[in-house]
């Protein structure tokens, strides 16, 4: 075997499998074999996990639940407690001891010879660990928001591209039913020509005021869970929490943005587009450890003339979701399998064989190792998952300057204001840098 | 878009406060007190100390006579004042001063309702058509229908169920929605907010005519809290399962009434007076009886769904302060005067001018040597990204400091200096 294992490889060996010319890959132990009729474990994805905590477990046992799909081999996590809990359902699905645990991701991406690794960490975390994923040649599971700065998405796509790595992101809505028909109906212009768009996110939550500084519990490298974020002390804000503090996270609007934002652009056709102008306003708890917006209200405009209004969901008439309003009536989705429309007849049109049919993908892990497998694009690439963060980003620098932000997507960057533009970034902590590309 | 939180400026709310005593003076105000169930000898100076306090109003406080005592004494010039503040529940006014409250009302008087006073004058034809919405004190349906908000947000007018009007939750911190976002008192508030330890009105019965129901409570989201205890915790049983209205503008005549059921009274105001979300709607509410318009910003510190805000001296932030306040910053204490700043700064946008005024009083904090390095960190965070050359040797020059080397670095990074 070569010391990098990427999709090539992947295929290759698969395909040396196919051939009866099957030797074991040394990442596989004889203990993974022979499970009772299916398929070798070389036609499975070997995987790994980095990131362990609930959004990783639930991850990993998405990937679990399906039939011969992957290996898990390697977990990682800066919790070693968490580390054990995966470690403990890794081995029961592969009936065995073998899974290997790492707190420190270089290590873990050094050492594991994967085709896959699945990654659900803090987001100022993402900027690093993905790009540095994203290099060693394997194809990514990633969750969203795809990065909390614009400069650290921008390194990840560049990353990723100069990689062709396949790419899942974990915006899972793609794959489910009500989402895709109702895109579907928005882009094949069942509402007309789109001219507005509504998105509803999750208002923000209760604070926690500031809890008195803690011992780090003893599982928890907490300097490694900081990173490249401001050194703080340890105040048990760690695990979940840390979404509603800004050195990590814009709070519920670019968590959210990945979801519901992904799916307006999808029905919009604005995938591959950044709103041209961004304007909003932000409400900030006044007091306390929390500080990301609990409520917010972002505009955005784009070249063709289309306006998306992203809003904490108590804001609107219609709530969660997202909403296509056309000049002939609207179309609303949301999760729970919510399908609405201004008329009932829209949701009983035909879409034509010539006319827009969007990538149908049932199962956002399954089409995640499909993609490992053959090579094609995954239901939900990277770049598409960018230019949904990339709303609340500019618009988080919105709320934050009290300004219209001017954005030129082609080069990247905001139009005429120096001030907007340092916030397009978060300097690291040393040692810590964002790997060139 | 529109920037609607907002808070004025030290200099732009000096300027407003003189042009507006230049202009029309302060709007002269009479707050009616005296008789009531409630502690209206511990809430009616507090509701002068918020008024004055404003800059917008000057009021005065008279007291009625005790209960029993003889009405047909108590005959307010109501015609000299702009606003009159009801913080009463008692007897009957004489016929004569009802009717010279009719006529000030329908000639253009504004008229706050706080509180309690929604209790006032079951008998009072003219003062329910007033108030919208009352409760207690022998109303049933008689009073009107019963009007509340649904799950949806649609207006509910309940006119064939029978009972008594009125009921009180025991007290607790609650959240309040605002439904109406567009009227000049709510329009640029959080749609969702917490009150602090406030009686829950509900089941309130009225004619409701000419009403805007502009926010409700939420019988969703309830903290009780025991005396002492910080918020959160145990849930309590709302009043009713329906959203309970508890700010309403009403029109009558020419006439505009604010009706508040906020702002349960302590000795020194308590809790729910001092709550940020009582205060500001009650002196929005107040601008726009008097002058039909709302010109007051929304304060920076207008609680949200994250969690309650007092103001305990009823007197807001202004810029001075928040800069004294921060060179003794420490996180456990609060975070506010912070909050404050960087609220400043998103007010200012691309107003030079004023972003330079802040980043002056930054640096001189950088510099001072009381200012801890908490403080000094934080404001180290806005410089990175708003400060111009001004800020950079003073940056510069706190290198040395091992507590604020990762500090300064990042501000030097993105100043790129």
């Amino acid at each position: 075997m070569t010391q990098k294992s990427n999709r090539r490889d992947f295929v290759k060996r698969s395909a040396a499998a196919t051939a009866g010319l099957f030797v074991f890959p040394s990442i596989v132990r004889p203990s993974a074999l022979g499970l009772g009729g299916k398929l070798p474990p070389s036609d499975r994805v070997v995987i790994g996990s980095i990131g362990v905590g609930s959004q990783g477990m639930s991850n990993m046992r998405d990937f679990l639940r399906l039939k011969n799909a992957v290996q898990f081999v390697a977990v990682c996590d800066v919790d070693s407690d968490r580390q054990k809990q995966a470690k403990d359902v890794v081995d029961a699905a592969n009936k065995n001891k073998d899974c290997r645990m790492y707190g420190d991701y270089r290590e873990f991406l050094e050492k594991e010879k994967l085709d896959a690794v699945s990654l659900a960490i803090p987001d100022h975390w993402h900027g690093l660990i993905y790009t540095e994923t994203i290099n060693k040649k394997v194809a990514v599971y990633g969750e969203k928001p795809i990065s909390r700065t614009i400069k650290d998405g921008q390194a990840i796509v560049a990353a990723a591209k100069k990689n062709n790595t396949v790419w899942q992101t974990g915006s899972w809505q793609r794959s489910l039913p009500n989402f895709r028909r109702g895109a579907e109906l928005a882009i094949n212009g069942r509402v007309g020509k789109i001219k507005y768009i509504e998105v509803g996110l999750p208002d923000g939550g209760r604070g926690v005021g500031t809890p008195p500084i803690q011992d780090v519990p003893p599982a928890i490298n907490w300097d490694m869970w900081l990173g490249p974020a401001p050194k703080v002390p340890y105040r048990g804000t760690c695990h979940y929490q840390w979404r509603w503090i800004l050195d990590y996270s814009g709070g519920q609007l670019t968590d959210w943005t990945g979801h519901h934002v992904d799916i307006a652009n999808w029905g919009a056709g604005l995938e591959y587009t950044n709103p041209v102008e961004v304007s909003g306003i932000g409400v900030y708890p006044a007091e306390g450890l929390y500080d990301a917006p609990v409520e917010y209200d972002i505009l955005c405009k784009y070249a063709n003339g289309i306006e998306m209004r992203v809003a904490n969901s108590s804001r609107l008439k219609l709530g969660m979701g997202t909403t296509w309003y056309g000049d002939l009536g609207w179309v609303h989705t949301d999760r729970g399998d919510v399908l609405s429309a201004s008329d009932p007849k829209i949701l009983e049109e035909v879409i034509g064989e010539n006319e827009t049919h969007l990538y149908k993908s049932e199962n956002h892990w399954q089409n995640f190792v499909d993609s490992v497998r053959s090579g094609k694009p995954t239901i939900a690439p990277i770049e598409p998952a960018f230019n949904a963060v990339v709303v609340a980003l500019l618009g988080e620098i919105a709320m934050t300057t009290g300004q219209t932000i001017k954005w030129d997507q082609e080069k990247q960057e905001i139009i005429d204001n120096a001030r907007a533009s340092r916030l397009l970034s978060r300097p690291y902590r040393k040692p810590w840098e964002l790997p060139t590309i | 878009m529109k920037k609607q939180y907002k808070i004025l400026l030290l200099a732009a709310a000096l300027t407003a406060l003189i042009s507006a005593c230049q202009k029309e003076g302060v709007y002269k105000t009479l707050i009616i007190t005296g008789q009531g169930e409630h502690n209206w000898e511990y809430s009616s100076p507090v509701l002068k100390q918020i008024l004055d306090g404003s800059g917008m109003f000057s009021a005065e406080i008279l007291k009625t006579p005790a209960k029993g005592g003889d009405m047909s004494a108590f005959n307010p010039k109501f015609s000299k004042y702009k606003l009159v503040v009801l913080d009463y529940s008692g007897d009957s006014w004489s016929d004569a001063t009802k009717a010279a409250f009719v006529d000030y009302v329908k000639n253009g008087g504004g008229v706050v309702v706080y509180h309690a006073s929604c209790s006032a004058f079951p008998e009072w034809k003219e003062y329910n058509e007033m108030t919208g919405l009352g409760g207690f004190n022998g109303r049933d349906e008689s009073a009107g229908p019963f009007v509340y908000v649904s799950r949806d947000g649609d207006v509910v007018v309940d006119d064939t169920t029978k009972g008594a009007a009125g009921k009180v939750a025991e007290r607790s911190d609650f959240e309040v929605r605002t439904l109406n976002t567009e009227h000049p008192i709510t329009k640029g508030l959080p749609v969702r907010w917490m009150q602090a330890s406030d009686e829950m009105l509900g089941n309130l019965r009225g004619p409701g005519l000419n009403m805007e129901i502009l926010a409700t409570n939420s019988p969703r989201m309830q903290f009780r809290r025991a005396p002492g205890a910080v918020p959160g915790g145990q849930r309590q049983a709302p009043p009713s399962p329906r959203f309970e209205p508890v700010l309403m503008a009403i029109k009558y005549g020419n006439g505009r009434i604010f009706n508040t059921l906020l702002g349960h009274a302590d000795e020194g105001g308590g809790p729910a007076m001092q709550s940020v979300g009582f205060i500001a709607t009650l002196l929005r509410g107040a601008e726009w009886a008097a002058t039909g318009a709302v010109t007051q910003e929304v304060p920076y510190d207008f609680p949200t769904a994250a969690g309650t805000m007092l103001r305990p001296d009823f007197v807001p932030v202004t810029i001075d302060k928040a800069f004294k306040e921060i060179i003794s910053y420490d996180i456990t204490k609060s975070t506010k005067y912070y909050t404050f700043i960087r609220s400043q700064i998103a007010e200012a946008g691309d107003n030079e001018q004023v972003l330079l005024d802040i980043e002056k009083r930054m640096v001189n904090v950088l510099k001072n040597p009381e200012a801890t390095a908490e403080a000094k960190k934080l404001l180290l965070r806005e410089l990175s990204w708003m400060g111009t050359d001004y800020c950079v040797q003073a940056v510069k020059d706190l290198s040395s400091n091992p507590e604020l080397t990762e500090a300064v670095d990042f501000a030097l990074t993105r100043l790129q200096k």
